[in-house]
């Protein structure tokens, strides 16, 4: 009994419409890794809210190295050395590193024995020693705008060390991380469990939970399934559980149908902000009843790509051909009307506006049209019946219906929102720009199922990823980009992973 | 112990009313308003004066209650119009300073706007001696036209050049304000007054000393306007594509962008909309409750319009109940401190702890929620 760091015993926490937790029980022993699985919306992140003292919860009882406790906010989970890594940081970026981790709790010292000041050398040198300690390697004195994202992270990690966290919680940290830096974290996890850490892990990536957890509990629909020990555990049955289903990880996928051409990329040259060229002369076309997938790793101008199609990039030379029309200057709805779908990368700030309910959200490509307005004037009932047909069809899950604010959705069904709203526009052109980013493996299964259901429609379908089995998986044809310029275009049935990989690095040419 | 208890028992007579969610667009401000009136109540008290003979005789002066004495063609009607008469321009700037929030813009020049508009239709319609059924909605024609095109130039530099609106406004109000004033005493200066020359009778849209009833009364035309454009903003607003391209706008130019919507045209439409709502401000203003303008003083209400706006939570309507309570203050604080002996300035006082408290919304907002889980929580424990 004594042996758990941490014991969350028949904790039930409810929001309006929806039960987060209930009645899950879990215990953490000092020392391991453990792990939380579950889909978006399962409630891994409420139970780990209550456990940093974020949330109370409304039934159950949370111990700590075997004392009755109730956290009632941040500031006493710290105190009873409690530390979480937020997915999305909480830095200043004019700061420092040093700076940051030392907010709120500045060491102070007094010139001659008056003035006070915060005394950063000796906050400096104490962070250089804790990230040496931990192999986290960072330079206390860069600014936090300098730095990569997983140098960020780092941040984080130090911050709750600062602290002097005993128990540390991850949440998704793997989510913005590419292949490499994802490696890198699971290492420096690995290496604070060595230093005598508790860690837990909230993702719902299934091979890191493999690669470094000792065991993993699975909630689904906010009830606990089972925790398992997961060096006994095959993913595919932690898969299972986790969506309540089987999951076939290989798509079902027929081979392709192939049609008439429906877009046609012509020596497109796109600069950015700085007037760097960021794609080069890139040319290609899909067909109806194609996916073609551009691979290749983060920052290459693929995003570019999609956005020059989509009209949200200016095009510096080139031509963009829809259906053999030239739509290279077309405002972004005319581009729209005439046939193109675009799931955007970033759906919080482009794809949603988060302040306005779900049937105006679902709407918002379509509320000039007949029958959502007619004359200017706005159609409520038709925004609502359209808002409530989508939510049935697509399974968006929310909390009041059509009414709720899409801000307060999970990220899984905030994308559902979006690739409802734009395969309801029924355009020839579907354009998905990482459509699985940060969302579970029950949602991805079933993003890519609609993407391979709309493809057999006969659309044609443009994937950018940086997921490489995604691309694998549902693409037909395959263009990998490496700085700016397509470096291959082949049908996926002649490339393997490896080759791709190879060409995504530059280190082979077409 | 029982410290405790009283004190729960204080914090729930607040939070009770405004746990229901739904309700609190409506009770969150009621409830402001009702903390402020009793803060207010204490600095009267402190001041050694009766509180509730302080507001009783603020209702007195703004014509809600009855005065026990009325001056020759004097009543409480004639009070009571000369309160709407006063709330009309506080609602069109009021409603301008909305329309410009729910497209993310912040329009502080609201007063340069009501002084280019008023001082224009001042020399255009004012001096000219027409007719009162030309003049009349001439004048609310050239209001609405002149602010427009203000309030259009701050949103077309803001969309073409990026300038902020709320540095652009500012210097609008300065260059208006100055160069208003040097032609006020250049050509238009009336000696005796030292203000511009009254407009004609024609051109106001306040009829003055209308004999009825043995009353003479200043009937406000513009009021019922006001009404009306509050309700047609709402419809906009909610109802039509236009409002829906403001708001998206407002809520998220980048989503905006993305869907379609042309954001610099909305962002300059609804900057040409909120100018020509602070220009109707301004003609019932300059043109309506007074009948001139003074040079180089810029009117307050521009930027009292802006609590008020968010006293009334940003809605056309709400605007219309922020805009009535406000004005209520304003027009009794003169019998207020003629008959309590309690300085005008107190009731600048009570404005300024109103907006003050309304400013809380979001805090009350948060604290009801907290509550209520702590209530829940109790509950439990207890059964």
């Amino acid at each position: 009994m004594s042996d758990y760091i941490v014991e969350m015993k028949h904790i039930t926490k409810r929001f309006p419409g929806i039960v987060a937790n209930d009645d899950v029980s879990i215990g953490i022993k000092k020392g391991e890794i453990f792990a939380l699985l579950g889909e978006n919306g399962a409630g891994k992140s409420t139970l780990m809210s209550i456990l940093s003292g974020m949330y109370e919860p409304d039934e159950g009882e949370v111990y700590i190295r075997g004392e009755k406790v109730q956290i009632s906010s941040p500031n006493h989970a710290a105190k009873l050395n409690i530390g979480m890594v937020h997915q999305h940081f909480k830095l200043v970026p004019d700061y420092t590193i040093t700076e940051n981790i030392i907010l709120g709790i500045e060491p102070m010292k007094r010139f001659a024995g008056i003035f006070p000041y915060v005394d950063i050398q000796s906050a400096n040198r104490k962070i250089e020693e804790l990230s040496k300690s931990f192999g986290l390697e960072v330079d206390p004195k860069k600014r936090i705008t300098d730095l990569t994202v997983s140098m960020q992270q780092r941040v984080e990690i130090l911050k709750v060390l600062y602290r002097e966290a005993e128990i540390l919680i991850f949440d998704e940290p793997t989510a913005v991380l590419t292949p490499q830096e994802i490696e890198f974290l699971l290492d420096i996890i690995e290496g604070l469990r060595q230093g005598g850490k508790t860690i837990i892990l909230i993702t719902h990536k299934l091979d890191e939970i493999k690669k470094v957890a000792d065991r993993c509990a699975v909630l689904n629909k906010g009830k606990l399934i089972d925790v398992l020990d997961v060096k006994e555990t095959s993913t595919n049955y932690m898969a299972q559980l986790m969506v309540g289903r089987e999951v076939s990880f290989e798509s079902a996928k027929t081979p392709a149908q192939m049609k008439d051409e429906v877009l046609k990329v012509e020596n497109l040259t796109v600069k950015n902000e700085d007037g760097f060229e960021v794609v080069k002369d890139v040319s290609f076309s899909i067909r109806g009843g194609e996916i073609f997938a551009i691979a290749g790793v983060a920052d290459n101008g693929q995003v570019e790509i999609a956005d020059a199609i989509a009209g949200l990039t200016k095009v510096s030379s080139g031509k963009i051909l829809l259906n053999e029309q030239d739509i290279t200057d077309e405002r972004i709805r005319k581009r729209t009307e005439a046939g193109i779908s675009y799931i955007p990368e970033d759906r919080q700030s482009v794809g949603l506006i988060l302040d306005f309910d779900v049937a105006t959200n679902l709407a918002l490509k379509q509320y000039y049209k007949e029958p959502f307005s007619r004359n200017g004037i706005l159609n409520k009932e038709e925004f609502d019946q359209f808002g409530n047909r989508l939510i049935e069809k697509y399974d968006i899950r929310s909390g009041q219906g059509i009414q709720t604010q899409v801000r307060s959705m999970s990220g899984g069904n905030q994308q559902k929102a979006i690739i409802a709203r734009e395969i309801e526009l029924q355009s020839p052109l579907m354009i998905f720009v990482q459509p699985t980013r940060g969302v579970d493996i029950g949602a991805i299964e079933n993003i890519h199922k609609m993407m391979i259901q709309e493809r057999d429609k006969g659309k044609a379908i443009l994937l950018v990823s940086l997921e490489l089995d995604e691309i694998m998986d549902v693409a037909d044809t395959i263009g990998v980009i490496y700085n700016g310029r397509l470096q291959k275009v082949a049908s996926s049935e002649s490339l393997t992973k490896n080759e791709v990989g190879e060409y995504m690095m530059g280190a082979k040419h077409g | 112990m029982d410290k405790d208890k009283r004190k729960l028992n204080l914090s729930k007579i607040i939070f009770k009313p405004i746990r229901n969610e739904k309700w609190q667009p409506i009770t969150i401000p009621v409830v402001s308003i009702v903390i402020s009136f009793i803060a207010a109540a204490i600095v009267i008290l402190l001041i050694g004066k009766n509180p509730l003979q302080a507001f009783y005789n603020l209702l007195q002066g703004a014509g809600i209650m009855p005065k026990p004495a009325y001056a020759g063609y004097k009543s409480m009607l004639t009070d009571f119009l000369s309160l709407l008469n006063a709330m009309t321009p506080l609602v069109f700037a009021s409603l301008a300073v909305a329309v410009a929030l729910k497209a993310g813009l912040f329009n502080i020049g609201v007063s340069g706007q009501m002084l280019v508009s008023g001082f224009i239709a001042t020399i255009i319609v004012g001096y000219s001696g027409l007719d009162a059924i030309i003049a009349k909605p001439l004048v609310l024609v050239v209001g609405f036209i002149t602010g427009g095109l203000v309030g259009g130039l701050v949103g077309w530099l803001k969309y073409r050049f990026n300038i902020n609106e709320v540095v652009s406004t500012i210097m609008l109000n300065y260059t208006a304000q100055y160069i208003i004033s040097f032609f006020i005493q250049m050509y238009y200066i009336d000696p005796l007054s030292r203000q511009s020359k009254y407009v004609s009778e024609e051109a106001r849209l306040t009829l003055v000393n209308v004999e009825m009833a043995n009353l003479k009364m200043d009937i406000p035309l513009g009021f019922i306007l006001a009404i009306v454009v509050a309700i047609l903003l709402k419809f906009l607003l909610d109802r039509t594509v236009v409002g829906y391209e403001i708001k998206a706008v407002g809520a998220n130019r980048k989503a905006a962008k993305f869907a379609g919507i042309n954001v610099g045209k909305n962002m300059v439409l609804a900057m040409v909309i909120s100018g020509g709502l602070a220009g109707l401000a301004g003609v019932t203003y300059y043109l309506g409750y007074y009948a001139s303008i003074q040079p180089k003083v810029l009117s307050s209400m521009g930027f009292d319009s802006i609590a008020v706006s968010l006293l009334g939570n940003i809605h056309p309507i709400g605007i219309i109940f922020s805009s009535f309570l406000v004005s209520i203050i304003d027009q009794g604080s003169t019998y207020m401190s003629s008959q309590a002996g309690i300085r005008q300035e107190i009731a600048s006082v009570i404005i300024g702890l109103i907006l003050l408290f309304s400013a809380c919304g979001a805090y009350l907002k948060h604290k009801a929620s907290q509550l209520k889980e702590k209530n829940v929580d109790r509950k439990e424990r207890r059964s």
